[in-house]
C-alpha cells in the first residue's frame, strides 16, 4: 500500500477531548488535515461552533461538537455514548483534556492538598474512565488507536534552572501531582496495550515538551531552550506528524509506547 | 567491619513503613531490622512482621487529615526519622471493567496517599538534612505485564490487569525523581523499587511462564528484597537518587 494511503484518515471517525488550544489544537487540525470525521470534545457547544465551522470550510472535513466535562461522570459517558450512535464506531481516538487544579494556597512541595485530589479525581480518575469506556468500544469493534498526552515531565523530573530569571515559576520544579499523574499514565499505556492487544486496539502516548505559545516568557524559553538538542521550543506544528502517525494504520505494528516530542529534551 | 560494608549499616536509624499491611512489608521490615534500624510502622490495622516494632501510627493512606496528624506525631514520637518505606500502593481490586467509583477510590487511597505521604513526611527529613525514601512498586512499574504469563492462572491475571494498577506503580517511576528535587536539595534521597513476585506468592504456571523470560530464572526471595531495600536506605547509595531500582532477576533487561 502507498505510504501516504497508510496515514489517510478518510472515512475514519475520531474523538478528541481538549482539541482547541495548544498541543490539541494540533493534533485536531493534522487529524483534519488527513480528511478525518471529527468529533470534537468541547466544554460547550456554543463554544466550539466557530472552530467546527472553520474546520469544514478550511479543511472540508465532517466536524461536529459534543458537550464534555471530564470532572462529570455523566458526560464522559454521554460523550462517548453520542459518538458510538452518530458514528456507529470510533476508529481513534486522541486525549488531550486536563485541568489545571484551582484553589487552596500551597505551592511547590506544599503543594495544596485540594490540588492534589482534584488532580487524582479529574485528570487521573476522569481520564482513565474515558480510555475505558472508548476502549471497551474499540474491543467490541476489534480495531482503533488510542491516543494519549503524556508528558516529558512523565519521563524524567522538571529542571528548576529553566525558571531562572522567573522566581514565580520555581514551585512549579517542587510540585506532585503533575509528575505522578504523566508518569502513571506512560506506565498505564504499557499495560492497556498488553490488554487491548488481543483486540487489535492499539494505545500510545504523545510526551511534549514545553510549547511555544503568545504567553510564553522570554526568559524561560531561553533557558528551556538550552536543555534542548534542536536549540528551542515546541512550535503547533510540532506535534502533528507523531498524532497522524499514531492515529493512523501507518503504526500499525506500534503500540505500548511513550513518545517524547522535545526537541531532544529527554535525550541530554 | 570494612568502611563499604559498614555503609550499608542501618545501626542507630529510625525505620517507618507505611501500610504495613501491604505485601512486601515482612521481608523489608526483617532486612531493615537485620541491618540494625528500629522499625515504626503507620496504617490501619496492626499486622506481625516477624520483628520487634518500636512504636505505631494509625494512618489511613490518601486522607490529607490523617497525613497531618501522621506528620505531627512522628515529629512529637520519633524525634527523628530516617527512613520512609512509601508501601501504600497496593490495591485489591481486580479486573479490567472497572467503574469510575472503583477507579477514583482506588486512585484516592493509593495515587493521592503517595503524594500526601511523601509531601508531609518530606518535609520532616527535609528540615533534619537527611533521610531516605523509598516507594515500593513492582515490576509492572517499568513494564507492561505480559498476559501469556497467566495461563491457567486467573486469579493472578485479574490482580495484574486490574484496570488501575499499572498506572499506580507507574506514577512512582517519575515521582521519585520529581520528589528527589526538593529531598535532594536538603541533604534527603528518593528511591523507588520494583519487585518481581515473591516466591510462594503465586502459581506455579505462572512462576514457570515468568522465570522462563527472566534471567536469573527464578521468583524474588526474602533476601533479595530485603538486601534491595538496605541498599537505598542506607549510605551505601548515598549517590542515587530520583532512580527506580528494578529486583527481578533480569526480567525487564529483555
Amino acid at each position: 500500500m502507498n505510504t501516504f494511503d497508510l496515514l489517510s484518515m478518510k472515512g475514519k471517525n475520531v474523538l478528541i477531548t481538549g482539541g482547541r488550544a495548544m498541543y490539541g489544537l494540533g493534533a485536531t487540525l493534522a487529524l483534519a488535515d488527513a480528511g478525518a470525521n471529527i468529533y470534537l470534545a468541547s466544554h460547550t457547544i456554543e463554544s466550539a461552533q466557530p472552530f467546527i465551522e472553520e474546520l469544514r470550510q478550511t479543511k472540508g472535513v465532517n466536524a461536529k461538537a459534543i458537550a464534555f466535562d471530564l470532572d462529570n461522570i455523566s458526560s464522559i459517558e454521554n460523550l462517548v455514548k453520542t459518538v458510538i450512535e452518530d458514528a456507529g464506531r470510533i476508529d481513534a481516538f486522541v486525549h488531550c483534556s486536563r485541568i489545571i487544579p484551582a484553589g487552596g494556597t500551597g505551592t511547590g512541595w506544599d503543594e495544596d492538598p485540594i490540588h492534589l485530589e482534584q488532580n487524582v479525581r479529574v485528570n487521573s480518575a476522569g481520564s482513565l474512565y474515558i480510555l475505558q469506556l472508548v476502549g471497551e468500544q474499540m474491543a467490541k469493534q476489534k480495531s482503533g488507536s488510542i491516543v494519549v498526552f503524556g508528558s516529558m515531565m512523565g519521563l524524567i523530573a522538571v529542571e528548576k534552572h529553566n525558571y531562572d530569571g522567573n522566581p514565580q515559576m520555581l514551585p512549579g520544579a517542587y510540585g506532585h501531582s503533575y509528575s505522578v499523574d504523566k508518569s502513571g499514565l506512560s506506565a498505564w499505556v504499557r499495560h492497556a496495550a498488553s490488554y487491548y492487544g488481543q483486540y487489535g486496539v492499539r494505545i500510545n502516548a504523545v510526551c511534549p515538551g514545553g510549547l511555544q505559545s503568545d504567553r510564553t516568557n522570554p526568559v524561560f524559553a531561553e533557558e528551556y531552550s538550552k536543555h534542548t538538542q534542536l536549540g528551542r521550543l515546541a512550535n503547533g506544528d510540532d506535534v502533528k506528524g507523531l498524532i497522524l502517525l499514531l492515529a493512523s494504520d501507518a503504526s500499525a505494528y506500534l503500540t505500548g509506547l511513550s513518545i517524547p516530542v522535545d526537541g531532544g529534551y529527554t535525550s541530554i | 567491619m570494612n568502611k563499604t560494608l559498614e555503609r550499608f549499616s542501618l545501626e542507630g536509624k529510625k525505620a517507618l513503613i507505611i501500610c504495613p499491611e501491604n505485601p512486601y512489608s515482612r521481608e523489608i521490615a526483617q532486612g531493615l531490622k537485620s541491618a540494625g534500624a528500629e522499625i515504626w510502622v503507620a496504617g490501619e490495622t496492626v499486622v506481625d512482621l516477624g520483628v520487634d516494632i518500636a512504636g505505631s501510627f494509625t494512618y489511613t493512606h490518601g486522607s490529607s487529615e490523617s497525613a497531618a496528624n501522621l506528620e505531627r506525631e512522628v515529629r512529637a514520637k520519633m524525634g527523628t526519622l530516617d527512613i520512609v518505606i512509601e508501601n501504600g500502593l497496593y490495591t485489591p481490586v481486580k479486573g479490567w471493567k472497572q467503574s469510575y467509583t472503583e477507579i477514583y477510590e482506588q486512585l484516592s487511597k493509593t495515587e493521592l496517599g503517595l503524594m500526601l505521604t511523601v509531601q508531609s513526611l518530606g518535609r520532616i527529613l527535609a528540615e533534619q538534612g537527611h533521610g531516605s525514601v523509598i516507594l515500593v512498586a513492582d515490576y509492572g512499574a517499568l513494564v507492561g505485564y505480559d498476559p501469556v504469563n497467566y495461563k491457567n492462572c486467573p486469579d493472578e491475571k485479574d490482580n495484574d490487569f486490574s484496570f488501575v494498577k499499572g498506572f499506580i506503580y507507574g506514577g512512582v517511576v517519575n515521582y521519585a525523581g520529581q520528589a528527589s528535587n526538593y529531598l535532594a536539595e536538603n541533604g534527603c534521597r528518593c528511591n523507588a523499587v520494583a519487585f518481581a513476585p515473591l516466591d510462594g506468592s503465586c502459581c506455579e504456571e505462572f512462576k514457570t511462564a515468568f522465570t522462563r523470560h527472566n534471567q536469573v530464572k527464578r521468583l524474588a526471595n526474602a533476601d533479595d528484597i530485603a538486601s534491595a531495600i538496605i541498599f537505598l536506605a542506607s549510605d551505601a547509595s548515598a549517590f542515587i537518587t530520583g532512580i527506580t531500582m528494578p529486583v527481578d532477576g533480569g526480567y525487564i533487561a529483555k
